[in-house]
């Protein structure tokens, strides 16, 4: 039917995509298991501890990555559980995702994946170390005056303004003037570090506590002492 | 004559004079579609008056029956329900392309049904043809809701909003769509004012603030507003001042940054909503804002969190407002602790649905564990509804909170980790879900989980005897264990397996159970064309439908999906499902 094989070159046809706007999953689009390398020849049906796949169905094995199989240390099930059980199946540690486990539905699915990537100064550190939520990394641009190529930092490796600013003096090997430094210590130090908060303004950084920093930070320069 | 002769003549007189006018007023009263099934069933005058008098159909799988059938039968319908695909297409275990198009129906309905009013669709294939088609050929068009649809885009929306000029309802959920533009909400006409259900919240693209304002403030009998993300709070102020009216909110994105000003006006905006019953949206609300919320919660009996990352403090002051809540939905961000402010500030709280914000995450202390739940049971006694999901359990809590809430109706409990036993005693979790099964007697729906062996399906077939619908994954031993519930629970419906090792010998089973059940989904299990084809023979009413499992290399696994149908065999089937 016409209508039927329209849809079919669009790339978000599929019944198990979602909004093609909110996030890419192209390779997901026609073949949602296939690219998925996670699915191992570990079998399904045995009870596998250290990756070792003894099948105890011969021949029936999923596609993919038979090296994946020893990276997938699974210690799922206990040795005196039931021994022909369902493991179910293997989950990366790269964190490869299932498209159908577990059980939610594609938005909510989609909507998660994009907020994890998303914004992270938003949700950022309500500072308490059991509620750290899925934020993995916060990246931000780092740039030194007169140098016209920038780097990334990774701030959520960091633990306060030392941290910075000695990682900082060593990406771009130069001093920079410590927030908490004595004030002798300017006259040394070549450069500055100086932040672009979410208002847009340039602000010298140091003088708010280190949370509230990294809820506001979206970008980093160092700046020649003398300018400010 | 024979007195007894008489006296049965006189009978079946009193019976045949019986008017018919009146027997079909008395019947146009009844909605239940149950109902009218039963009485459909008392005599052929019954079934006559009643199939004259139903105005709405539903229909529980769009391939059980033809559209002819029920237009034949039914020849007064103004409002259809269809639902199309297997549950598990959901979860992306359906290819695309495999069914379930409305156009055939839409066709048949244009020749019988010229004044359909009402069409509500879920998991069935929709194209924008078919929505321009809707749009032409209806006039008296009113309600349109497609939920979790695939197959068309926002250009078919365009043609409903342009062309169904007595639309009261627009309600688009969760679909798989091609989200061109947010262009529709403009096509409707200038002097449109019917509105009164507008959802469009699953869509992303911008829609013209303008046009949608200019609706709100036309449609005064506008009762249900959900916004998509891309609607600002600035601009949901100036929505809700012109919609005081609504009863249920869906909110665009939650964060911006206010001036005090703009905030004052925000709060005044929501303390005007007095009649707000549900909120949802709050996409990335955070504690900066959800205060404004908290005048408009007093009536709330819905709150739909599952796009705001909630902590647990924020959880907590923001329920603390909302004394008469009765549904709550939640990401599992908001911990055990949130769960604990949720039992102690919502006491009439009988339905739950925890949602895991990072589904792929291993880590073992994130979300919500069984203390979380337990705290629920123990505040929330009406508590009949839950979708719980965690990564740990212990039997021990689940006794415990079906003890504490013994009126579950729905119990869905899944511990994301497949084979994952009790993490306390490393027991399978069957005596868990058994005493679910023993104390819930009116369990109507069971969602199991973690490790189980054959035993909780023996205790499920033992004990569920209200049980309608049942999702297995992961878990059982053998046949017996699938055997157990075919041949146990007498009101089963609608049964859906994956990844299990069940067999031929479980399929059939079920010999005698298939015909009165919805559908069966078994996937990723044991079952070979072999014993599917003997299924087919013996049950010719059955459709036994199969499709090649290619995440399986050994080309024998198969995809089961059995339902029964007046209909016969499907004529639309794609080339990969084979009809035994």
């Amino acid at each position: 039917m016409g209508r039927a094989s329209a849809k079919d070159s669009s790339p978000s046809s599929s019944s198990s995509s979602s909004s093609p706007s909110l996030v890419d999953n192209s390779k997901h689009k026609n073949h949602p298991r296939t690219s998925l390398s996670f699915a191992s020849s570990v079998c399904r049906y045995s009870s596998c501890n250290s990756g070792g796949s003894s099948s105890t169905r011969a021949g029936r094995t999923r596609r993919g990555d038979l090296n994946t199989d020893l990276r997938l240390g699974l210690s799922i099930v206990s040795p005196d559980a039931q021994k022909d059980n369902w493991i179910g199946p293997p989950v990366s540690k790269q964190r490869e995702q299932r498209q159908d486990w577990p059980p939610i539905k594609s938005l909510l699915r989609t909507t998660l994946a994009v907020a994890g990537k998303a914004d992270a100064n938003v949700h950022n550190v309500h500072n308490n170390d059991n509620s750290d939520r899925t934020r993995t990394s916060l990246f931000v641009k780092v740039y030194m005056e007169g140098v016209p190529i920038g780097r990334k930092l990774d701030l959520l490796t960091l633990h306060n303004y030392d941290d910075l600013i000695s990682t900082l003096a060593h990406m771009f090997t130069t001093s920079i003037t410590c927030p908490n430094g004595d004030r002798a210590d300017h006259a040394k130090s070549l450069h500055v570090l100086t932040y672009e908060d979410r208002e847009g303004d340039w602000m010298m950084v140091g003088d708010v506590p280190w949370e509230m920093f990294m809820t506001t930070v979206k970008r980093l320069k160092i700046t020649r002492a003398d300018r400010c | 004559m024979d007195p007894s002769k008489s006296r049965d003549s006189a009978e079946s007189t009193r019976v045949i004079q019986f008017p018919n006018d009146v027997l079909e007023r008395i019947l146009s009263l009844i909605d239940s579609h149950r109902d009218r099934n039963a009485v459909s069933l008392v005599s052929k005058a019954w079934y006559n008056a009643e199939r004259w008098t139903r105005r709405h159909v539903f229909i529980g799988n769009c391939y059980a029956v033809s559209p002819q059938i029920v237009a034949r039968r039914f020849p007064n319908i103004r409002s259809v329900m269809l639902k199309g695909k297997p549950r598990f297409s959901d979860f992306n275990l359906v290819p695309p392309n495999w069914g379930a198009d409305v156009h055939g129906w839409l066709a048949v309905f244009a020749d019988q049904y010229p004044q359909l009013e009402e069409l509500r669709l879920k998991r069935m294939t929709v194209t924008d043809e078919s929505l321009k088609f809707l749009a032409r050929k209806f006039h008296n068009f009113r309600v349109l809701s497609l939920l979790s649809c695939d197959g068309f885009s926002t250009d078919g929306l365009e043609a409903i909003a342009t062309d169904c000029r007595h639309l009261t309802e627009l309600d688009i959920q969760e679909n798989g769509i091609d989200d061109i533009s947010g262009n529709w909400l403009s096509c409707f006409p200038e002097n449109f004012t019917s509105m009164e259900v507008l959802n469009f919240a699953s869509l992303s693209s911008d829609v013209n603030f303008d046009a949608l304002e200019r609706l709100v403030s036309q449609c005064k009998s506008l009762k249900i507003l959900k916004v998509n993300k891309s609607i600002t709070l600035e601009q949901l102020q100036r929505l809700l001042v012109r919609a005081p009216q609504l009863t249920e909110l869906g909110t665009g994105s939650f964060l911006q940054e206010l001036t005090a000003h703009q905030n004052e006006e925000l709060e005044r905006a929501f303390i005007g909503c007095k009649y707000l019953h549900a909120l949802s949206g709050l996409w990335e609300a955070t504690t900066l804002y959800l205060p404004v919320l908290y005048p408009a919660c007093t009536n709330l009996t819905f709150l739909n969190l599952s796009y705001a990352a909630l902590q647990s403090e924020e959880l907590a002051k923001l329920v603390a407002h909302c004394p008469r809540l009765q549904r709550l939905w939640v990401l599992d961000t908001v911990e055990d602790v949130g769960l604990e402010a949720v039992a102690s500030s919502c006491p009439l709280l009988e339905e739950l649905r925890v949602f895991p914000a990072d589904p792929y995450d291993q880590d073992i202390n994130r979300g919500v564990t069984e203390s979380g739940f337990l705290a629920v049971s123990l505040g929330c006694r009406k508590l009949h509804y839950v979708l719980y999901f965690c990564r740990q359990m212990t039997n021990a809590a689940v006794a415990r909170i079906v003890q504490n809430c013994p009126g579950f109706t729905h119990f869905r409990l899944c511990i994301m980790k497949p084979g994952q036993p009790d993490y306390l005693t490393n027991e399978p979790m069957d005596e868990g879900f058994g005493a679910v099964v023993k104390t819930c007697t009116n369990l109507r729906r069971l969602g199991v989980s973690g490790l189980l062996t054959d035993l909780t399906f023996e205790y499920i077939g033992r004990y569920a005897k209200n049980l309608e619908t049942l999702s297995v994954a992961f878990a059982g031993g053998s046949d017996l264990g699938m055997k157990s519930i075919l041949v146990g629970c007498p009101k089963l419906r609608k049964l859906e397996i994956r990844d299990c090792p069940f067999g031929n010998e479980a399929l059939l089973s079920g010999l005698e159970k298939y015909e009165s059940m919805r559908s069966l989904w078994m996937s990723a299990c044991k079952v070979t064309l072999h014993g599917c084809k003997t299924l087919a023979t013996q049950r010719p009413r059955l459709n036994v439908e199969v499709m090649k499992d290619e995440e399986i290399d050994d080309g024998q696994s198969y995809k089961v999906y059995v339902y029964r149908t007046v209909a016969g065999p499907r004529t639309d089937a794609p080339s990969f499902v084979h009809t035994l």
